[in-house]
């Protein structure tokens, strides 16, 4: 079984084999491995006797993975989808609401252009003020949302698209 | 004493709370919004109380129903823990109209400390030293000649504030039109109220507060102080006792200070004087809390004395039995805030369901929280899961202890700071304690795990462990449950209701 994560924009490339006992391949590195489920989502896992404590989590294809205090978000994809993935992106960005908030100014308004970095919406969730910047550098397409709006998580905001001289 | 006491608060100070009460053999009763129904310390309290929907203004924070659970459930008392109606005086003058014991100062001591402004002119008043800035709200066009006149860089605070709502700094003098008005919008939203007031901005300061505790007879002693400079968005996430900032001498002038800020007020309970330091140990007043604080653990470790229990003690007229001599530090202890929040998006809230925790454990280590798998962190509060407290012989120590103990900790299903935390334990300057309030902000790689990091691969191996075992699981998934023993107890009863019937 050959299993695909991406892990920060990085691709990773995991085999797993299953004969008398589990084998991982890392790298083309085989390995074998054995692995218990020991308390809801904690696994113990032994590689070669190296022992590892892990949370595990999946949902769908995110994976969630807690070790030594870091998690690791990982989401795995299909062959297919990796070669869609190189195809490259439109041009446009949008500025999405990261959780359910209330949209409190709108700094930047349609046509206007902005600096990546640059401020463009304050929105509200939790009793504090957060200002969610430009990806890029470029235009203001569109303001979906006007200042009072509640708004659910993922909701699309703004988009912005790149100026015409970087085209 | 009191035989019962209602907890106006939630998370996890309720349940320090209720144990505190616990241990004194006083019984008490929770109160929960609709959001909390399923919080640990509702089913951790021996009555417990719905109080309307999940905003706080409509459960938390509404006097009237409070009081009135307060009546109907036979309370002496109310602990207010911290937050909420904790530093309200209408709602600790409500008490003591109904004859309630209100487990804190006096409504007075509240309504003077908590303005600001007055605060600063008590403090005045006992010689304390005190920022630069304006002698109190100011409009926005005296605000800009204050600011001018104090010399850059200047803070912009709410009257009102707390917690680091409604406060802005301001380097350059073109950005203080708009850093004026994002602080009185967001203090209008927090707090009901706009006004501000400008104060000289101190560079590299240090955040350094003095716990103290009071009886009602004139006794105020200080448990020494905690230092909490490490901050993000002027929130404290970090704290420890002792300072390493300090000497000893500087220790006890502190201590002598904030004393005398609690007698102008003829102080009782506990209560903190913050200070801000500077790079000489020079301190000036910022505030009192008329409260718990959030890390007063850290104390409670070094002086091994029970804040919690002995402000029941006190409201319910015990007098201290410690003096000031009899108090002494012992060890270090350490602090770290553990929340639901994305340290890469600027610490943003990330609420949502918590799948799986896994809590740390040890000798010296204390875990004060509220979570458990399974449990709901909802966007209707505070986003702070736990407070994770370690103890050592020496400050090396309890970093070291710290550290391992953030690799114990496992939450899954929402972001949390845990990562972050720990990279701040192995970092140098916070290890040599060489550190102010600017220290996050200029360490922004502590916000990310770097990408090479030795546990990459152990976790690619958990991410392929987590695809195989839940397809194994889904093959074997159709074996039908035992039966219920909850319902059969539940037709139990029910025959049992009858037959009194």
């Amino acid at each position: 079984m050959m299993l695909t994560f991406k892990f920060r924009d990085q691709i990773y490339r995991v085999s797993m084999e299953e004969g008398d006992q589990t084998e991982i391949e890392i790298e083309s590195k085989r390995i074998p491995l054995e692995f218990r489920k020991i308390d809801g989502n904690f696994y113990s896992i032994i590689v070669e006797g190296k022992s590892i404590g892990a949370g595990i989590l999946r949902k769908g294809r995110n994976i969630q993975v807690f070790i030594d205090g870091d998690l690791f978000e990982f989401e795995a994809i299909s062959e297919r989808e990796r070669a869609k993935a190189k195809g490259g992106a439109s041009g446009t960005q949008e500025i999405k609401a990261p959780m359910p908030s209330r949209v409190v100014k709108i700094l930047k308004r349609e046509d206007e252009e902005v600096e990546e970095g640059e401020g463009v919406i304050v929105i509200e969730a939790m009793k504090m003020e957060s200002e969610l910047k430009s990806p890029m550098e470029g235009k203001i397409r569109e303001v979906r949302v006007k200042e009072g709006d509640t708004v659910e998580s993922g909701v699309v905001l703004v988009v912005i698209s790149p100026n015409e001289a970087s085209q | 004493m009191f035989d019962k006491i209602l907890i106006a608060n939630r998370g996890e100070i309720a349940i320090r709370i209720i144990r505190a009460c616990r241990e004194l053999g006083i019984k008490t009763v929770a109160v929960y919004s609709d959001a909390d129904r399923t919080s640990l310390h509702v089913a951790m309290a021996d009555e417990a109380y719905n109080i309307g929907p999940p905003p706080p203004t409509e459960s938390y924070l509404s006097i009237e129903k409070i009081i009135s659970v307060a009546k109907r459930s036979g309370a002496d008392a109310i602990h207010p823990g911290y937050g909420f109606l904790s530093e309200n005086h209408l709602f600790a003058e409500a008490c003591e109209r109904e004859g309630i014991v209100f487990i804190g100062p006096s409504s007075e001591a509240i309504r003077l400390m908590g303005d600001k402004i007055t605060a600063r002119r008590i403090a005045q008043e006992a010689r304390v030293p005190l920022v630069p800035g304006s002698d109190g709200a100011v409009s926005d066009v005296e605000a800009e000649v204050i600011a001018k006149k104090i010399g850059y860089p200047v803070m912009i605070k709410a009257s009102a504030g707390g917690g680091g709502k409604g406060m802005r700094l301001v380097r350059r003098e073109e950005d203080f039109k708009s850093s004026l008005r994002m602080a009185r919008s967001e203090a209008r939203s927090a707090f009901g109220d706009d006004s501000v007031y400008i104060e000289k901005f101190i560079e590299r300061p240090r955040h350094v507060e003095i716990q103290i505790i009071g009886d009602a007879y004139g006794n105020i002693l200080h448990l020494f102080e905690r230092e909490c400079s490490i901050q993000r968005r002027h929130q404290k996430v970090i704290e420890e006792a002792p300072s390493p900032a300090i000497s000893p001498r500087t220790r006890k002038r502190m201590g002598e200070v904030a004393v005398r800020v609690a007698k102008a007020v003829s102080y009782r309970g506990a209560g903190t004087v913050e200070f801000i330091l500077d790079q000489n140990e020079n301190f000036y007043f910022l505030e009192m809390n008329t409260r718990i604080q959030v890390e007063h653990p850290v104390t409670e470790m070094i002086t091994g004395f029970d804040i919690v229990k002995w402000m029941i003690r006190i409201a319910a007229g015990e007098k201290l039995t410690l003096t000031q001599e009899d108090i002494s530090i012992r060890g270090h202890a350490i602090e770290c805030r553990v929340y639901a929040e994305d340290p890469e998006r600027n610490f943003l809230p990330s609420p949502g369901k918590l799948e799986y925790v896994r809590t740390p454990g040890g000798p010296g280590i204390r875990d004060d929280s509220s979570i458990y798998s399974g449990c709901e962190i909802t966007p209707f509060y505070d986003p702070m899961l736990s407070k994770l407290i370690a103890w050592a012989d020496t400050r090396e120590e309890a970093i070291k202890k710290m550290r391992n103990a953030l690799r114990e900790y496992i939450v899954l299903g929402v972001k949390t700071n845990i990562g972050f935390l720990r990279r701040v334990m192995e970092n140098e300057e916070f290890i040599k304690g060489e550190f102010d309030t600017g220290f996050i902000d200029r360490h922004p790689e502590l916000l990310s795990p770097s990408v090479d990091t030795q546990n990459l691969e152990p976790a690619l191996v958990a991410a392929a462990v987590a695809m195989k075992d839940s397809t194994k699981k889904e093959e074997g998934k159709t074996e039908q449950g035992p039966v219920s023993y909850w319902k059969l107890f539940g037709r139990k009863i029910a025959v049992m209701r009858n037959q009194l019937i």
